[in-house]
């Protein structure tokens, strides 16, 4: 059989039972069965429960349920109260006001969480409320929240990036001190759509609250303190050297149990709720992983990522048109999927080719999250479009159209990632010297 | 007959909770011994077999919860008869998709006992030990994805909507 009749037979087996709603983790597993019953040699059940034991007990892997945990428990704090509060009057000057509450705040809670849902949830679960109070429009206040949660993924710590990480054998560490100046790049594009919509529509943007003395201005910010420390004692620590990503996550998940107890916030049930949350939300993630991971061994033997390096490289395509094509395949699939599964469900296959496209791989890590990112706010699968859509009870297409300005922004991020790499590698290059 | 396989659901996920903290305490472990300049043998290949075991053992309780995800796109817009054929379906192929697993990841564990394998790293911990975990945590999986192909079959099936779900990624 052809590797061209073989390519699209396990494709089309995939989306098949992807599609009819089975389990993504057993689905992989299943392609990855049937690929390899019929096209290798090696007897499949025994290659599967090694393979999935080795990935599964991994060192470098551990990073992820503990920054999975430090979400859930900063989550079930008064952080996105006391970080409202910090920030809003500072905001009142910026043309869009407290529309940029929202763009900062999932910024700064980016830099504590790895999750772009749990840092739309967790901040628009006090700025929705208090906008909506003050009568600003609503389009502008989704959108904004959709397009700045998504940050979560691009500013360390990030679970994408441990799986990415994980998956393409790059320093887990590297991937999230290249991350920091992106996210603030991409930060900055977002606020500036909303300061140059706002100077547009002036007649939209209510009125400012009353003003606060710079001492008094001082005083409120006194509540940005724990979570400043936090994102220090994490990103501090591994860009400094001292400690690995997973260590730094050890760190992070015992910050936040304190800033939680010193808040008051910390009592057996919260304590028992983040625990179990954070252990169902990583045993999700583990089985897309396992099955991904005898995927990734099922088409090794099948030789199918080496195939496609081999196809593509015959195309001819510049640098450019490779990454313009990564793209729009990435987000189409993003309609789809979820990013965790897009990861890990490519990365075996495209990685070679993006070698031998002789693409930085640290690059293109960042390149990914970003893609990501846009995956999360495209219908009709988003996981941020899903958080919205339980907060604010509207229809997921009026989300996305909300959102959709913030997409494009994103896409634009994809540009200047491209016109300018130094972006993701200055930090990178700094620590290692 | 309920209520003992609810109680083997919740029974595994609290000990995949434990096998959680004990993996916070490796790593912060792990910190520490290095900056008192003490050697724990091992610690970090500790924390990956604490790590899988707290992530195999929740297995059936994360699916019972509803969390484990799925494309659920077709389903939603499926009504009557044709839904609930393709969500016995995509049950069946779930279900037996676990019991392979769990039959495979009990003979890992097994040829690791009796061939005596011995982790390569520094911890010379026998592999059996920790594959215990997996097989334990996909037998779990396989009982309760038959559990809820049985439901379905006999109409008795609630999905369980998360609130939790949302926080995925």
């Amino acid at each position: 059989m052809s590797d061209i009749t073989v390519t699209l037979l396990l494709v089309a087996a995939l989306f098949l039972i992807l599609g009819s709603g089975v389990w993504i983790g057993l689905a992989l597993s299943g392609v990855a069965w049937v690929g390899m019953q019929l096209f290798s040699s090696r007897p499949a059940g025994d290659a599967m429960a090694v393979t999935i034991w080795g990935s599964a007990s991994s060192w470098t892997l551990t990073a992820l349920p503990l920054f999975i945990w430090m979400g859930e428990i900063l989550f079930r704090t008064r952080l996105s109260q006391d970080m409202f509060r910090g920030l809003a009057p500072w905001m009142q000057r910026l043309p869009g006001r407290l529309l940029h509450t929202n763009v900062v705040g999932c910024a700064i809670f980016a830099a504590v969480s790895g999750s772009s849902a749990a840092t739309c949830a967790t901040i628009g679960k006090m700025s929705l409320p208090e906008l909506a109070k003050r009568g600003y429009p609503t389009m502008m206040s989704i959108g904004s929240l959709a397009g700045a949660g998504t940050l979560g993924l691009l500013i360390p710590p990030s679970i994408i990036m441990i799986v990415y990480g994980v998956t393409a054998d790059v320093s887990i560490s590297q991937l999230f001190i290249g991350g920091v100046i992106p996210g603030i790049v991409l930060a900055l594009l977002f606020s500036g759509y909303i300061a140059g919509w706002a100077l547009l529509n002036p007649g939209q943007v209510p009125p400012r609250d009353p003003p606060m003395s710079f001492a008094q201005k001082l005083h409120e910010s006194r509540n940005l303190i724990p979570v400043v420390l936090l994102i220090a004692a994490v990103l501090g620590s591994i860009y400094a050297g001292i400690a690995t990503a997973t260590e730094a996550a050890g760190v992070g998940v015992l910050g936040s149990l304190v800033i939680s107890a010193v808040q008051g916030s910390m009592n057996w049930r919260t304590f028992k709720e983040s625990l179990m949350g954070g252990t169902r939300l990583y045993c999700m993630i583990a089985l897309i992983l396992a099955g991904a991971s005898f995927l990734t061994l099922s088409m090794g033997y099948i030789g199918l990522p080496r195939h496609l390096a081999e196809w593509i490289a015959t195309l001819g395509l510049t640098k450019f048109q490779l990454i313009l094509a990564l793209t729009a395949f990435y987000a189409l699939l993003g309609c789809f999927l979820d990013g965790i599964s897009m990861v890990v469900l490519t990365m075996g296959v495209i990685m070679p080719t993006v070698q031998k496209a002789g693409i930085d791989p640290l690059w293109f890590g960042i390149f990914i999250v970003v893609v990501v990112e846009m995956a999360q706010v495209t219908p009709p699968v988003g996981f941020n479009l899903f958080v919205l859509q339980g907060m604010t009870k509207r229809e997921i297409g009026t989300i996305a159209r909300a959102a959709f300005p913030f997409f494009l922004l994103m896409v634009v991020m994809v540009l200047v990632l491209y016109v300018f790499p130094a972006l993701v590698t200055f930090l990178p290059q700094q620590m290692r010297s | 007959m309920r209520r003992t396989l609810d109680a083997l659901y919740d029974g595994c996920a609290a000990l995949a909770a434990i096998f959680m903290i004990v993996l916070l305490v490796m790593v912060l472990l792990s910190i520490t011994s290095r900056e008192l300049g003490f050697n724990v043998p091992g610690v970090d290949i500790y924390a990956g077999y604490m790590m899988a075991a707290a992530g195999f053992l929740a297995m059936a309780h994360t699916l019972k919860k509803g969390e484990h995800i799925r494309v659920t796109l077709l389903l939603g817009a499926l009504r009557g008869g044709a839904r609930r054929g393709l969500e016995i379906w995509a049950l069946c192929a779930a279900a037996l998709l676990a019991l392979l697993s769990a039959f495979y990841s009990t003979k890992l564990a097994w040829q690791s006992y009796a061939f005596h394998d011995i982790s390569t790293g520094n911890d010379g911990t026998p592999l059996w030990i920790p594959q215990l975990s997996m097989a334990l945590g996909a037998i779990v999986l396989a009982i309760a994805f038959v559990d809820e192909l049985v439901l379905e079959l006999r109409g008795q099936r609630v999905e369980p909507v998360s609130e939790e779900a949302m926080h995925n990624e």
